[in-house]
């Protein structure tokens, strides 16, 4: 960018060095004959130092050059000759000549240090802003982006960013003005692999379109950088080379930085995910196994030993195996349907049903269970149809229902009720039992989570993370709480008439 | 020993559910047949005649709802599906495809016999039965009169009609479009149809159910139909 400035602006400096030897002059004329004019020699010798500054050492040394012949001409007698009276003023050119170049030299070396220190700001800025915008990149796609729209506006040009893909790479980002041919695609290959620059402006391919940077860090070559400039642009200097290099050396550690960070949150997940297989195999083979005890137990007794049972321990030892396989089946079916929800592939078949056909149908499923059991059913009379999945409902009433018969004495009233307000229906089973500790009334519906534990009470505390899933698949909301004297109420509330709007 | 005479053909590849079955429908005095696969299934049906069959829909080399179709282009035998898990649709699919009933694995030895008698009395001469009872509910049917606990109930053209239908079907289960089509005679507009006769159904056990909360004679069948519970 600085290129453009340097070739518009070539004669100015040499126009400003007359201007100034032009203006000491002025100055020297009006001082004249009141000064010595060696002393006159100053103003001049400030015209270079400022010549040097501003405009370097060539301009400084033809300031040197105009003054002394000007200082000569106009201020040195006889005035307005070349003529010199006296060794005097030979000396004083000469000095004046040696501390104009050796003052030039100094002065422009002062420029050029200061330059560099420009520039250097200029390029810590643009990888600061390069690295502050990557900071808060939380995925590949997004830091894949902002390295290339950096780079685009830092340097006027198209770029693309090329990553692995199988054995070669593949062009991942890029914005429209990078030349796709095949051809480029196998320069960015070769770079990739051989983890050197090449293309445009260096001496590997330089009969590329762009220029290709491998991202590069200690762990190795995670892609590689397409740079496409503007047509009329002859090549890089060594310092937008190396601004370059360093971009993409930032850029390679975020990108490293980002897919660390995918991969630890992917080992996160794995671990969670295993975290809660080894508690469903333990919650599983427990809950599995311990009906298989009773069943086993009982049907073995009968086998060997029948002879020393009456008829009525015969029957009980029947009844036992029957009531256990009976919740081996449940257990059973909550597992296949965790599954579903687990898997997604829970599909809501949403039909108006009567809300009081779903809640007595649940009920007949469970009449082993609810025989001596008193269940209070109220169903306000003017209950519109509510659009849900009979059978999937069906099962979160069953799964309700028999928490509150787990969970509450057999003496213990369970109570149903449901009332439509203008959009919603609200269902509440509500039971007279052990409640619910506060702690963990809103983890009731993770998997797996049994709240209390009474000894008789079984089940491997999926069915209410089932009630869930299915409730939510239907866009309603399910939850728990503590009734003010005992027990604990259960609401399901589901969307009307989500069907006809 | 009303049964004897009768002859099951069982079809399932598992061994321990044939022997569970086979005994159970042999203490009961019936003659029993065992087919493990589609091919002897039908092969057998075609030869012997067998009075119902008992057929489970995962077969290992056919689907069991094309075996009900094959075995309903010959013959009426009642057929009886045995399937895993409640897939309403593979059930109604057997159910279209021209199966009587349904059980959903793991099912008792009483539902299964229930079922059974169930649909072979589908083959008994329909006009020597005119009045119905079930638990306290009576239904004559010459009379178009309905009794709970001897109490004359008094019910719509269309309820009275439904309640046929299930009654003269008692213990089998009937889908909702054969409702519709028996009561309605049509199919089309059939979401209108349902809702007539969920609210049909409801009014039903309003009038009959000593609970209508929890009915027990009109029973439904999740995402299928209807049954009226034939033994209470």
């Amino acid at each position: 960018m600085s290129h453009s400035r340097f070739s518009k602006n070539k004669i100015y400096p040499y126009l400003a060095s007359v201007g100034l030897v032009f203006i000491m002059t002025l100055l020297g004329e009006i001082v004249k004959g009141r000064l010595e004019p060696t002393n006159i020699v100053m103003f001049y010798l400030l015209a270079v130092v400022i010549a040097a500054i501003r405009w370097g050492q060539g301009t400084a040394i033809v300031t040197s050059i105009l003054s002394v012949i000007a200082f000569d001409f106009f201020l040195v007698p006889p005035y307005y000759t070349f003529n010199v009276h006296g060794m005097e003023y030979l000396f004083t050119f000469a000095a004046f000549f040696a501390v104009g170049v050796i003052i030039s030299t100094l002065a422009s070396k002062a420029r050029q240090q200061a330059i560099k220190a420009q520039e250097k700001e200029a390029q810590v800025t643009m990888l600061y802003r390069l690295i502050k915008d990557l900071s808060i990149s939380d995925s590949l796609e997004h830091a894949l982006y902002t390295i290339r729209i950096n780079v685009a506006q830092i340097f006027d040009c198209h770029t693309a960013i090329f990553l692995p893909a199988g054995s070669g790479i593949e062009l991942s980002s890029f914005d429209s003005g990078f030349p796709m041919e095949e051809h480029e695609k196998t320069i960015a290959g070769w770079v990739f692999k051989n983890e050197k620059e090449a293309g445009w402006s260096t001496d590997i391919l330089p009969a590329a379109k762009a220029h290709y940077l491998p991202l590069k860090t200690s762990q190795g070559v995670f892609g590689v950088l397409g740079v496409f400039f503007k047509k009329d642009k002859e090549g890089l200097d060594s310092r937008e080379n190396s601004l370059l290099n360093a971009l993409a050396s930032q850029a390679a550690a975020a990108v490293q930085r980002i897919k660390l960070f995918e991969l630890s949150r992917q080992m996160e997940l794995v671990r969670e995910t295993e975290k809660l297989q080894v508690a469903l195999l333990n919650s599983i083979s427990h809950d599995l196994r311990t009906p298989l005890v009773s069943i086993m137990g009982a049907l073995s007794s009968l086998l060997q030993d029948s002879s020393l049972l009456d008829a009525e321990m015969r029957k009980e030892l029947l009844k036992t195996a029957y009531e256990d396989s009976d919740s081996l089946n449940r257990l059973v079916g909550n597992l296949l349907d965790m599954t579903r929800v687990e898997a997604g592939t829970l599909k809501i078949n949403a039909k108006p049903c009567d809300l009081r056909d779903v809640v007595g149908t649940s009920l007949q499923a469970l009449k082993d269970k609810l025989e001596k059991r008193n269940v209070r059913i109220n169903i306000s009379q003017n209950m519109p149809e509510v659009p849900m999945d009979f059978t999937l409902m069906m099962r979160v009433f069953v799964n309700l229902v028999d928490n509150a018969v787990k969970y509450s004495n057999q003496d213990m009233p369970i109570e149903i009720t449901a009332e439509p307000s203008e959009s919603e229906v609200k269902i509440e089973v509500k039971d007279k039992g052990f409640g619910i500790p506060e702690e963990d009334i809103t983890h009731i519906f993770d998997k797996f989570y049994r709240a209390v534990k009474p000894r008789q009470v079984t089940g491997t505390g999926l069915g209410l993370s089932i009630c869930k899933g299915i409730v939510e698949a239907h866009g309603g909301r399910i939850f728990a709480e503590n009734n003010s004297d005992k027990g604990a109420t259960l609401t399901v509330i589901l969307p009307l008439g989500a069907k006809k709007a | 020993m009303a049964n004897q005479n009768m002859r099951i053909l069982i079809v399932d590849d598992e061994k321990t559910i044939r022997r569970f079955l086979k005994t159970t429908l042999i203490s009961h005095n019936y003659n029993v047949s065992e087919a493990t696969d589609a091919k002897e299934a039908l092969e057998y049906s075609v030869s012997s005649h067998p009075d119902a069959i008992i057929l489970d829909l995962g077969l290992p080399d056919m689907d069991g709802i094309e075996v009900t179709r094959q075995i309903r282009k010959r013959a009426k035998t009642p057929i009886i599906i045995l399937s895993v898990r409640e897939n309403e649709a593979d059930k109604i699919a057997a159910l279209d495809a021209g199966a009587d009933d349904y059980l959903t694995k793991p099912f008792n030895a009483g539902e299964m016999l229930a079922r059974l008698r169930a649909v072979m009395r589908r083959l008994l001469p329909q006009n020597e039965r005119s009045i119905f009872k079930v638990g306290k509910l009576s239904i004559d049917i010459s009379n178009h009169s309905v009794e709970v606990k001897t109490r004359q109930v008094h019910l719509t053209p269309t309820e009275y009609d439904l309640l046929k239908v299930l009654v003269l079907n008692a213990g089998k289960i009937m889908t909702h479009s054969q409702i519709l089509k028996e009561i309605w005679n049509k199919d089309e507009d059939f979401e209108e149809a349902s809702h007539l006769l969920r609210v049909t159904i409801s009014n039903l056990r309003n009038k009959i159910e000593s609970n209508p909360d929890r009915p027990t004679y009109i029973l439904t069948e999740p995402g299928v139909g209807y049954r009226l519970s034939s033994e209470i």
